[in-house]
């Protein structure tokens, strides 16, 4: 158990996402509008994971044309500056929450998975309810970022004990028993330390509690899109579904069950060529 | 054969998992290890008695198994949804995502594999739910419903079932026995025999 304050410190001592990250991130969060071409394509060459991933998907069949091998600057044309940041900025932070989520009992990858699941949902509910597509992906795909601090606070085992003994309260509610503060707040204060943009802090910060008044809509974006990553089965640890589905979000969104598992089936297949290595951009065409 | 009628196209039903099949005959998972995971949205059936056959993180989603204590032949299914009616075009592609179509399968493949239906021991955990869903979605609980429905209509008991609640649960049947194990909430219990 941990006071605010010790926790607080202990965010100082987790390394930060590179500074590309949070490069692309600004570019993404500002509509797309400040995306520089020349600028991605210089991170792509430095990070050789990134440079990995695109040349993957540049020549598969979605993208590809059969017998044709591209070359990175191909890619780099062939892709678009906002396709290619975020497929750098997923692959940048697959890499940093793969070993993630373990006091909450994740598998590996589990996390990442589910990073990437929520935010796939989050594009396509923003598409639909006027939110900037964009800056809802990188919203979700950094909701859970704060985990990464749970991780570094908790004891072996600690998350699991607490879970043994819930009743079925919010689980946040537990976090901050134990560490004066949950994961959603310690993300926001994680995204802020790093210099991201105000409206990923604020939506990072609600993703699980939403504001009644919100700023942002995003925010209620990525509310439901985390909802609908639980239904598909995505990071489930001993926090498991002790998260509640907000009813203001779902009025102000309109948006009705079919719609929902629909898009449950959505993400659950988005992520299959995921699973097989293949960056899964899907509606980035 | 099954009394199950098993709707939809024909031909897409051979197609679950099917990159995994000649493995999976041979029961062994990707890696050639003992283990048959299935994974959200699958299913698996097995006949090798040295194996046992996993599921993780059944959160809103349920595992059904079947097996057959004679035969040793068994199967699992982890299902997402109740009915393919929201997407019958992800239907098509993966039935075992969705109750109505996975759960006939199930039964469809296990007695392909030479289990009988009438000594068939079928239990299911999961069907959880998210904290104060007030009525609007409660997609654990429709799971559980089109489980139920299904098994009254085809005249079928569950042996066992653990589901409900909000916790994340994993499912292992042992094909040598068909004992059933649950791991939820940092703890292990036997679901079958009770």
């Amino acid at each position: 158990m941990a006071t605010l304050n010790e926790t607080i410190a202990s965010l100082d001592r987790l390394p930060a996402l590179p500074s590309t990250s949070v490069r692309l991130v600004a570019m993404l969060a500002g509509g797309g509008a400040n995306a520089n071409l020349r600028e991605v394509e210089q991170i792509v060459r430095q990070d050789e994971s990134i440079a990995a991933s695109i040349l993957k998907l540049a020549n598969s069949a979605a993208y590809g044309i059969p017998g044709r091998s591209f070359s990175i600057s191909d890619a780099v044309r062939r892709l678009g500056t906002r396709t290619l940041a975020k497929i750098a900025l997923e692959t940048q932070v697959s890499g940093r929450l793969a070993n993630a989520g373990v006091s909450y009992g994740l598998r590996r990858g589990s996390l990442s998975e589910s990073a990437l699941g929520g935010a796939i949902a989050a594009e396509t509910l923003a598409r639909r309810h006027h939110v900037d597509p964009e800056l809802a992906f990188v919203a979700a795909l950094l909701r859970d970022i704060g985990k990464l601090a749970i991780d570094a606070l908790a004891g072996p085992d600690a998350l699991e004990a607490i879970a043994a003994q819930a009743d079925a309260r919010p689980f946040l509610a537990y976090e901050r028993e134990a560490f004066g503060a949950d994961h959603a707040e310690l993300g926001a204060l994680l995204c802020e330390r790093w210099g991201m943009p105000v409206e990923i802090v604020h939506a990072v910060r609600g993703h699980h509690e939403p504001p009644s008044n919100p700023a942002d809509p995003v925010i209620d974006v990525i509310h439901a899109a985390d909802c609908v990553a639980r239904w598909a089965g995505l990071g489930l640890g001993c926090d498991g579904l002790l998260y509640p589905f907000n009813a203001e979000v779902r009025e102000r969104l309109g948006t009705t069950r079919d719609e929902l598992e629909a898009l449950v089936a959505d993400v659950h297949s988005a992520l299959a060529p995921a699973a097989s290595g293949l960056p899964n951009l899907r509606n980035a065409a | 054969m099954s009394r199950f009628q098993l709707p939809g196209n024909p031909s897409s039903l051979s197609s679950v998992a099917a990159k995994d099949e000649p493995l999976r005959a041979l029961g062994l998972d990707r890696n050639g290890r003992e283990r048959v995971v299935v994974g959200v949205a699958d299913l698996a059936v097995s006949k090798d008695a040295t194996k046992s056959i996993v599921t993780y993180a059944l959160g809103s989603c349920i595992g059904v198994t079947v097996y057959d204590p004679v035969a040793k032949v068994g199967g699992m299914l982890h299902f997402m949804l109740p009915e393919s009616t929201v997407s019958p075009e992800k239907a098509a592609v993966n039935p075992a995502m969705f109750g109505d179509l996975g759960i006939p399968l199930l039964f469809h493949k296990v007695i392909e594999a030479g289990a009988r239906r009438e000594r068939l021991i079928v239990c299911a955990a999961g069907g959880a739910e998210v904290l104060a869903d007030d009525g609007h979605f409660r997609i654990g609980n429709r799971n559980r419903t089109i489980l139920r429905k299904i098994f009254w209509k085809q005249n079928l008991l569950l042996a066992a079932e653990d589901t409900g609640g909000q916790h994340s649960r994993t499912m292992s049947l042992k094909l040598a026995d068909g004992s059933i194990q649950i791991r939820a909430q940092g703890k292990d219990a036997s679901l079958w025999p009770r």
